[in-house]
């Protein structure tokens, strides 16, 4: 019997439950912001390779959560058939996501 | 601030600590990087769910979308699943975790002196290009995170996370996208 991801239709009422993901957001933006992701041309800068802060961070990101999602997996606290995973939609998500590349490039965000 | 350093300004300690912020810097990349992703887990470790943005304010579209025209919400299956009949496009976590994000943002950027009115562009670029080119490039992603079911949150670093051989491919893809037309609009930010 694994404890996580946390039954949150049981354990809270709906407004608690909004509250859990308001606070989960608040987390995100926090350390979006402290990382710089707020500033434009920050982000537009690695893509001409003057400054790789915005690769850096979310690639480290992305390598920490994974390790300590299959960690907790691992050892029996997380039960990965419950998270959520992505679909593969395998060309939608190639061309979206390079319309989604040249939106990046021209807007900055 | 502190004792020790001369306050640049002559304001009302109450001003100051509102409106007058030190600026700071930045956090080192890899810390937030790590922050990032012990965030990440976070999400994924209480809620089961990974982050996400565009999801949210794709929403709060559709809920204009269902005041302005709701007979095209309920004839259109992408708009019903989320808008049909009593439904409120709004009543979704991803919603929540959109508001969380610019109430935290916000937050961050107050305690870290960074907020300010300011366009933030490159040097060789008027004001009014600068946006122009930002709603022009809003809509590429918006479109583009549509057709792909996410955008770099959702789909790049919550999948990313998880090991979604779409949401990696999808990555690469924005990357290569973003990669390949960066020389061509070059002047828009060196």
């Amino acid at each position: 019997m694994t404890p996580f991801p946390l039954p949150l239709a049981e354990i809270f009422l709906p407004i608690g439950i909004n509250l859990v993901f308001l606070m989960v957001g608040f987390a995100f933006g926090y350390v979006l912001e402290i990382s710089g992701f707020a500033n434009s041309p920050l982000l537009a800068a690695q893509f001409y390779f003057k400054n790789l802060t915005v690769l850096k961070v979310m690639f480290t990101g992305i390598i920490v959560a994974m390790v300590l999602i299959f960690a907790a997996s691992a050892v029996g606290l997380l039960d990965y058939n419950l998270i959520y995973v992505n679909p593969t939609y395998l060309w939608p998500g190639i061309i979206g996501g390079f319309i989604m590349g040249i939106g990046f490039i021209v807007g900055g965000y | 601030m502190t004792t020790t350093v001369q306050p640049p300004k002559k304001d009302p300690a109450l001003k100051q600590f509102f409106f007058h912020r030190e600026k700071k810097e930045h956090v080192n990349a890899y810390l937030g990087g790590a922050l990032l992703g012990v965030v990440l887990f976070l999400s994924f470790f209480i809620t089961g769910n990974g982050l996400g943005a565009s999801g949210g304010l794709n929403r709060f579209l559709v809920f204009f979308e269902d005041l302005v025209a709701p007979q095209h919400v309920n004839l259109t299956p992408y708009l019903l699943a989320m808008a049909g009949g009593s439904k409120n496009p709004l009543d979704s976590w991803i919603v929540f975790v959109t508001v969380g994000v610019v109430i935290g943002g916000f937050f961050s950027g107050w305690l870290h002196g960074r907020i300010r009115p300011e366009t933030g562009k490159g040097p060789n670029i008027s004001n009014r290009k600068r946006w122009l080119m930002a709603f022009i490039g809003g809509g590429f992603m918006g479109y583009g995170a549509r057709l792909a079911r996410g955008c770099t949150s959702g789909q790049a670093l919550s999948g990313g996370a998880v090991l979604s051989v779409g949401s990696w491919a999808f990555m690469f893809a924005v990357f290569g996208g973003a990669y390949a037309l960066a020389y061509f609009v070059r002047k828009l930010w060196n």
